[in-house]
């Protein structure tokens, strides 16, 4: 089967790939959207003082 | 003849990217002095452009973000060797930033929070990211996930470095002009900041005064012309290198030190702590003690950007 990587996806905040597999006929049997990135924001702020929140949760998206 | 070059980002925000746009109509002189082979944010050009580059053909990266995963390092490692000068664009890049503080746990215990415990996520199976997984038409890959964050400079050689989160859109302005008139100081230097501690040029007023009680920021209104670390409000200005223009300042909110360390500083958030025993009143070890006990998250306090490139670096495993 045929493979086509857009690698990366541009134009917008954050990583992602795009793989397409063609079948014999050339069309499109399968496509995937891949997200490889990730920080972890969701555990570095546990138990961050509340107040302190908005000026790092911030920095999630800077778009 | 144009410069070539290339902005990319590893472990980050967009913050950088969007503070190179902030440049506003300054953007259309950078225009006239480069040409840019990669940036994702703002064009579409694909890795294998990058890869089809002669060695050497960039006259500069501007890379920001932090170095998190094993296509970040994959990247870096690529633009090193396309590009004459590798530059750490913004704290991430430069001292680990806010990703950074990732290194108080583990790899583990944060792919667990996110994809097993979330209160967002349905996850029934527990299902974890897979760097290889197969599908019915073949093989699909992720990056590996670090255990530990790590600096642009501790994966490949890094030439200069502009500090900040995000850096202020001239000093990224100034710095380009720096590699565009072939005026960049010596290797390793930073660029596009100060030279002096913040303090060194803050509007607030100080006067040697001590403190016996830390505040939050919540628990007591400032006073909007003194020095914020004299009121008891923990400020990372002593520590760290001026040339952000003092915007938290001005705004009321403490500085917490994104533009970095100065020259000849190893730890930047060592060097807080001793600039903060250094106003407290009481000079003995159990006295600075008690006060210093009252800090609620000192770690995140005075290594908020910087804790990647400190002597701690990451939890112990």
């Amino acid at each position: 089967m045929k493979r086509i990587a857009i690698d990366p996806i541009t134009r917008l905040e954050g990583h992602g790939k795009i793989t397409i597999f063609l079948n014999e006929e050339g069309t499109v049997e399968n496509a995937y959207l891949q997200i490889p990135e990730l920080r972890g924001f969701e555990k570095f702020v546990e138990g961050l003082p509340v107040e302190e929140i908005p000026r790092v949760v911030t920095r999630i998206c800077g778009v | 003849m144009k410069l070539n070059i290339a902005i990319y980002w590893g472990a980050a925000c967009g913050g950088c990217d969007v503070a190179i746009l902030d440049t506003h109509e300054k953007l259309l002189e950078i225009a006239d002095v480069v040409d840019i082979h990669l940036w994702p944010i703002a064009m579409d050009f694909k890795y294998a452009d990058v890869r089809a580059l002669a060695d050497g053909y960039l006259d500069a990266t501007l890379f920001s973000g932090a170095v998190r995963n094993s296509e970040n390092e994959e990247i870096a490692k690529l633009l090193r060797k396309k590009s004459k000068a590798m530059i750490a664009l913004g704290a991430c890049a430069h001292t680990g930033g806010v990703p950074g503080l990732a290194n108080m746990y583990t790899r583990g215990e944060i792919l667990d929070r996110v994809y097993l415990r979330s209160e967002s996520t349905n996850n029934p199976e527990g299902t974890l990211p897979a760097e290889e997984f197969m599908v019915d038409a073949g093989e699909l890959q992720l990056p590996r996930f670090y255990n530990t964050v790590k600096t642009l400079d501790q994966v490949v050689d890094v030439d200069y470095y502009i500090p900040g989160c995000p850096p202020a859109s001239l000093q990224i302005y100034s710095a380009l002009g720096l590699l565009a008139d072939d005026m960049l100081p010596k290797k390793g230097s930073v660029i596009g900041a100060g030279d002096r501690a913040l303090c060194d040029e803050c509007a607030r007023k100080k006067s040697e005064k001590t403190i016996t009680k830390i505040y939050r920021t919540h628990e007591k209104l400032p006073d909007p012309e003194t020095c914020f670390l004299e009121q008891g409000f923990i400020c990372l200005g002593p520590a760290t290198r001026s040339g952000c223009g003092s915007r938290c300042i001005k705004s009321w909110t403490p500085c917490r030190g994104c533009y970095g360390p100065l020259d000849g500083v190893q730890d930047q958030g060592i060097k807080m702590l001793g600039a903060l025993a250094s106003v407290l009143e009481p000079k003995d070890e159990k006295g600075i003690n008690a006060i210093l006990d009252t800090v609620v998250d000192p770690l995140r306090t005075v290594s908020r950007f910087s804790l990647a490139s400190s002597m701690l670096r990451r939890k112990k495993v």
